[in-house]
């Protein structure tokens, strides 16, 4: 996803950016010992969508022999596997998948327009729900925060280290 | 649903709809890069004007929904797209992957549970009370899941924009409050809270911040995917 602060998207990018090119630095020494990738196939976005094309294929036939998950959540860890076993390369796919993240929101439009089916709920219990929201949005920050922090602790602490 | 119509005229609405939704979608993206303000969130936004342009002129939601289901559609490649950074994770996780894969198991866990509970308790709607409760992943894996489990996809959407705007504004003030100080512990707390939107604003921090919360927003998304179809089932038995 998606709809983002410009700005922090720029930073977001840059991080992003600059593990990818390290990662594709990486990959471009192994690969020129075996042969030079074209400048063409590292930019051509259509290798990306062949490769969710097929990720997704295989994620619905997945969903047919067991439907325990939505096909595609079984698409998204197959094209993981995809990745990570090579099949494709991530340097190759990412210029097509960054992009299609970027501006997946305009996809959730016409689903958050349903909200005028929900008019009289939203006056009736909007506060309630958005209490809620909040809540358990707290609730979730506090949960792993405090739990990472006090694992983090404890691994640093001298005390453990005497032991 | 568009009874009386020829099939040239279907298209033409289609076509239509499509692009007054991605037009006006363009439209507040550009806006928001000159403000730079998070709260233009171009979607949340996107969403407002046409509910109001919709209700103004009497537009029905099931003609829009129909004509727009190619925008739908586009829904799934997204989710598959995700593939990309838990891939990119995995090295990451490695380190810390017996940790991490616990912690965000339970917390998911309680918060599913508990924002199930309270609107089932406040409000006794099974189909809002499943929104709501898938709020803090990321909104494709969302709404995928709220179809799978007859939820109410628009209250989804909603939810899901809050929690994240939530997180990105008051998340690193109140874990700082809460005496959690550390990259790692706040990165992660922030990614599976406040998923990309929170992702977003807090990689401006630090590196080590931006790769905890995407490692936190795709695990606690894959976590969530797994567990709460079971989860949200059983839940709902007790009601």
């Amino acid at each position: 996803m998606v709809i983002i602060n410009p700005n922090t998207h720029k930073g977001k990018n840059k991080t992003q950016h600059g593990k990818h090119e390290s990662a594709q630095q990486v990959k471009n020494n192994i690969v020129t010992r075996k042969a030079p990738a074209t400048e063409h196939s590292q930019m051509n976005p259509l290798y990306g969508f062949f490769a969710i094309a097929i990720a997704l294929a295989l994620g619905h036939a997945l969903h047919i022999l067991w439907s325990g998950l939505p096909a595609s959540l079984y698409g998204m860890i197959t094209l993981t596997l995809l990745l990570q076993f090579r099949v494709f390369s991530a340097a190759k796919v990412s210029a097509a998948i960054t992009w299609l993240l970027r501006h997946i929101g305009v996809c959730f439009v016409p689903a958050g327009v349903g909200i005028i089916e929900h008019l009289a709920l939203i006056q009736q219990y909007g506060l309630l729900l958005v209490g809620v929201i909040f809540f358990t949005t707290f609730l979730l920050l506090t949960l792993v925060g405090l739990s990472f922090q006090k694992l983090e602790n404890i691994e640093n602490s001298p005390l453990k280290r005497t032991q | 649903m568009f009874a009386g119509l020829s099939s040239i005229d279907i298209v033409f609405i289609s076509l239509l709809y499509c692009a007054v939704t991605v037009g006006v979608y363009v439209g507040l993206t550009h806006l928001q890069y000159k403000l730079g303000s998070l709260w233009c969130n171009p979607m949340m936004w996107s969403v407002v004007l046409l509910s109001a342009l919709f209700i103004m002129t009497g537009v029905e939601y099931a003609n829009y929904q129909a004509a727009t289901q190619s925008l739908t559609w586009l829904i799934e490649p997204a989710v598959v797209a995700f593939g990309l950074p838990l891939y990119q994770q995995i090295s990451e996780i490695k380190f810390h992957w017996k940790k991490i894969l616990l912690l965000l198991l339970i917390a998911n866990t309680v918060v599913i549970v508990v924002s199930l509970i309270l609107v089932m308790l406040f409000l006794g709607l099974t189909d809002i009370a499943i929104s709501v409760s898938l709020k803090s992943i990321t909104t494709a894996i969302a709404i995928t899941l709220t179809q799978q489990l007859n939820g109410a996809i628009s209250i989804t959407a909603f939810a899901v924009i809050l929690a994240g705007l939530l997180g990105a504004f008051i998340g690193i003030p109140w874990l700082n409050f809460i005496k959690v100080t550390s990259p790692r512990a706040q990165g992660l707390a922030i990614g599976a809270a406040s998923h990309a939107l929170g992702t977003a604003t807090i990689s401006q921090i630090s590196q080590q911040h931006g790769a905890f919360a995407s490692i936190a927003l795709i695990v606690s998304a894959t976590i969530t995917a797994i567990i709460a179809p079971v989860l949200i089932t059983y839940c709902l038995s007790f009601f």
